[in-house]
């Protein structure tokens, strides 16, 4: 099922079918100008019935938004074998919201059949700049000034000293090799826009420490700046035969905090954390390494995953941003939401899949709360003159 | 088992404080929504209040209306049933705020413009501007989803809100969605809550997303004689490099309210960003015009300011919600001209052109004309899946037309699935929603 059913320019929309993948779609607009703006890293094989799904974001979405702001509307068929049509090309629908509802629910209400997709004009210049700092906290001080003043750049990616050197290694240097973090900065917009703010960026930047920053030329620099950064997961089996990929997010202000947290976890559990990720939304990835042939590093790895995870919520913040629950992160439910919250979301799965056929262990953790016949708090009432 | 009158109030007032509870006939008879009167007017001052009141309402099949300001209860059928009314606006306070991250919490009966009071001077802004939003409490809004002109570049609330608490139909307190702007932890409880009228649960706190204002922002009007020409000209724009702020249709009426140059229709397009963006997009603008032989002028911001204030829901109004399609405004337009009598031609024909959503307001009409139109219109959007909501309008007309209008039957189905999952005593707003529920 990876068709184009349909491509309607006047109304700025497509629809298509859910096994297309994410960046055909582009493909098959940007001639006239248009593009489909979820990209996730995976968008080249990612298809955008797995996007819908778990609400995939990728280094873009800080300016426009994950998955969820460009889908107007699903066919889906449900748990319980119903073929609905939800949303549409207009906007202004009556009733409850179930696109937006079903977005981001990893396959557990039904199986989605066609999306209706919003595109967007492509943006008239684009400026790509490299900022190296001596140290992450630097770095994310600079992000986090860069949004507190009111600028939204199209992608705003940090890579950490690790990452660097395993890039510099696989793909040919990219990056500067001395350098501890750096700041991969993409502003897109009216050309004038891009041009007042890029040298607003660079400012801010400079004052927090950047040794340098420096601009794409021409599109075959700006393409190699995001090559690494692309391709930064596969490079890090140069330092290691096997890592856990975490998704957990911050507020944006807290990055300096939680990369120093993350740096005392790493030494306590004595593993290499590597870094590559969406600074602009504090949407962190950390890379922890691990040697698959040691049971002890394994355990050591995940203590240290569980201890970072529960570091970023008392921040304030999520288990995971971008890349969903799924198997791995249910148990971790408990730590954001309560038990009345978690039984909301297990009665409003059992509306769409009373049976619990569909990716029956996804997402929801096993909990009694997640279970028939739970009862959560309600406020208690004075009994005698009540009843 | 039915329990007295009197030891429900009993309860409210030991609960709230008998200062929160409104007993007294008069208070309550004005108070009353499409002729049903309150038994009981509550004034809750923290969400545990809201959760005690729900929590007896439940036990007592008591039906309850929650109420913001108060300026959106004309949206949908009259209710069917009302005891309690549940005032929210004493729960208006700003929980957590935090600039660096642009995101706030606050309680949901904060109005818009007591919010934009707190982050003036930052910057920042909740850019959601439904006409009269000031007075609007977010709740409300939230609700509703209520959006107006900046819509065309930030979307409504339904892309704001990250987080939401909220009291379920039996008196649970529930949290859904995250403190940070991006989350995908579980479902996406707030787009449920958007919209939902209340009816899945009393939303009391939020958590949402803010923007950063633009350093600038410029107005300018394009005048047409036609629909179609306006119609033509916002595709140009949109296919343009031009990123308005705002993208909005104005028929003549719209146009005099808003104190802006006279002509049979207008397009406000509003450029916010960089003062050298700004201006440099103002020339393209004006470029792209005289190419397509456009009149376009610059106008001042009290053009949005006037707009607002026409705009604001009014008593007695009959206020039209379309959800029709860029390629099919100008059809829109006619079908909307064309059911109306040249007495009401009056109407304020306004709205999103990029998106394609129409608003429609007039004063005077009389039901049948107004059937016919909704009728009219229902037929044209039936055709590309559009809708067609009555946002407001006298009790009279709301009963005699699903002020809603029809949804699928298997979507339907479900909706009312969701409703039954969580308030299968029709506790909260009953009768207010789509399908009766
Ligand atoms: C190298 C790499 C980089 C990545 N980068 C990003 C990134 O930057 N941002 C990001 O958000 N994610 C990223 N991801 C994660 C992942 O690629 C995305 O989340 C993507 O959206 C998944 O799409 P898929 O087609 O592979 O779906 P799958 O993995 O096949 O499925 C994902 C889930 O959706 C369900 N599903 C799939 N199709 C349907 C359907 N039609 N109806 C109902 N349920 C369905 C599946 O059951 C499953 O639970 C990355 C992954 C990799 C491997």
């Amino acid at each position: 099922m990876d068709a184009v059913l349909e491509i309607d320019l006047p109304n700025r929309c497509a629809v298509v079918q859910p096994g297309l993948i994410n960046l055909w779609l582009t493909t098959a607009v940007s001639d006239r100008g248009y593009f489909f703006a979820p990209d996730p890293s995976s968008q080249m094989v990612s298809s955008i019935g797995g996007n819908v799904s778990t609400n995939a974001g990728g280094p873009h979405c800080l300016k426009y938004g994950v998955t969820t702001n460009h889908v107007l509307g699903l066919e889906m068929v449900t748990g319980a074998g119903e073929l609905v049509r939800i949303g549409g090309k207009a906007a202004e629908r009556p009733g409850y919201d179930l696109t937006g509802t079903v977005v981001g629910s990893e396959g557990t209400f039904g199986l989605v059949t066609a999306i209706t997709v919003r595109l967007l004009h492509t943006p008239e210049a684009v400026k790509t700049a490299l900022a190296t700092f001596a140290s992450m906290t630097e770095a994310s001080e600079a992000v986090s000034e860069i949004i507190a003043s009111g600028i939204v750049p199209a992608a705003l990616e940090m890579l950490d000293a690790a990452i660097i050197s395993a890039i510099n290694a696989s793909i040919g240097k990219i990056y500067p090799d001395a350098a501890d973090a750096v700041l991969l900065i993409e502003l897109d917009g009216p050309r004038a826009e891009v041009e007042a703010q890029a040298e607003r960026v660079a400012t801010i930047c400079r004052r927090h420490g950047a040794v340098s920053v420096t601009v794409a030329a021409d599109e075959m620099e700006r393409a190699l700046l995001w090559k690494g950064r692309k391709e930064a997961a596969g490079a890090v089996g140069r330092l290691t035969s096997s890592y856990l990929l975490q998704d957990a997010v911050v507020p944006r202000s807290k990055l300096p905090q939680i990369m120093r947290e993350m740096k005392a976890i790493a030494a306590r559990h004595r593993v290499v954390i590597a870094n590559v990720f969406h600074a602009g939304d504090g949407n962190l990835h950390p890379l922890i390494c691990y040697d698959d042939r040691s049971a002890e590093e394994l355990e050591r790895a995940k203590q240290a995953n569980e201890e970072l995870l529960g570091a970023c919520i008392a921040l304030g913040g999520s288990v995971t941003g971008e890349h969903g629950v799924g198997l791995d992160k249910a148990k971790n439910l408990p730590l954001q939401y309560g038990e009345a919250d978690l039984n909301f979301m297990f009665r409003l799965r059992r509306v769409f899949d009373p049976a619990g056929l569909m990716n029956p262990d996804k997402l929801l953790p096993s909990h009694p709360a997640c279970g028939e016949g739970f009862r959560p708090k309600r406020p208690v009432l004075p009994a005698g003159a009540w009843i | 088992m039915a329990v007295s009158a009197a030891s429900v109030a009993g309860v409210f007032a030991e609960r709230l404080g008998p200062e929160r509870l409104v007993v007294d006939p008069g208070a309550l008879s004005a108070a009353a929504i499409d002729g049903h009167t309150p038994r009981w007017l509550v004034r809750p001052a923290s969400i545990d209040h809201v959760a005690a009141v729900l929590a007896v309402a439940w036990d007592e099949n008591l039906a309850v209306v929650p109420r913001g300001a108060g300026t959106a209860l004309g949206l949908g059928p009259p209710p069917s049933r009302v005891d309690v009314l549940l005032d929210l606006t004493a729960l208006d306070h700003v929980l957590e705020d935090n600039p660096d991250d642009l995101t706030v919490s606050v309680e949901a009966g904060i109005t818009a413009g007591g919010l934009a009071e707190r982050l003036a001077g930052r910057r920042q802004w909740l850019p959601v501007d439904p006409p009269g939003w000031r007075r609007r409490t977010l709740g409300g809004m939230t609700a509703t989803n209520a959006a107006g002109p900046l819509r065309a570049r930030y979307g409504t609330l339904r892309d704001l809100v990250l987080g939401v608490r909220f009291v379920q139909a039996d008196g649970v307190v529930t949290w859904g969605g995250a403190r940070v702007v991006k989350s995908v932890t579980g479902y996406d409880i707030p787009k449920l809550m958007v919209g939902a009228l209340g009816t899945l649960g009393v939303v009391c706190e939020l958590t949402l997303r803010l923007h950063p204002m633009p350093d600038a922002e410029q107005t300018w009007l394009a005048t047409f004689t036609s629909v179609e020409a306006a119609q033509a000209f916002v595709a140009r724009v949109v296919d343009s490099s031009l990123q308005p702020t705002r993208l909005e249709l104005l028929n003549e009426a719209a146009l005099r309210v808003c104190h802006a140059p006279s002509a049979p229709f207008g397009v406000a397009v509003a450029i916010g960003s960089a003062h050298p963006a700004v201006r440099e997009q103002g020339e393209r603008l004006a470029a792209l015009g005289s190419s397509e032989g456009v009149r376009i002028a610059a106008v001042g911001d009290n053009v949005w300011t006037h707009y607002d204030t026409a705009l604001a829901p009014a008593e007695g109004e009959v206020v039209l919600r379309i959800g029709s399609l860029p390629s099919r405004l100008a059809d829109t337009v006619k079908v909307i001209e064309r059911a109306l009598p040249a007495a009401e031609r009056a109407a304020l024909i306004t709205g999103c052109a990029a998106l394609g959503t129409l608003r429609v307001a007039i004063t005077g009409a009389d039901p049948d004309t107004v059937r016919r139109l909704v009728e009219d219109l229902r037929a044209l959007t039936g055709e590309f899946g559009g809708a067609v909501v009555i946002e407001s309008a006298p009790t009279a007309v709301r009963t005699g037309l699903d002020p809603w209008g029809p949804v699928e039957p298997a979507t339907l189905n479900l909706m009312r699935a969701i409703k039954q999952e969580f308030d299968s005593r029709g506790v909260l707003n009953p009768g207010r929603f789509v399908g009766g529920l």
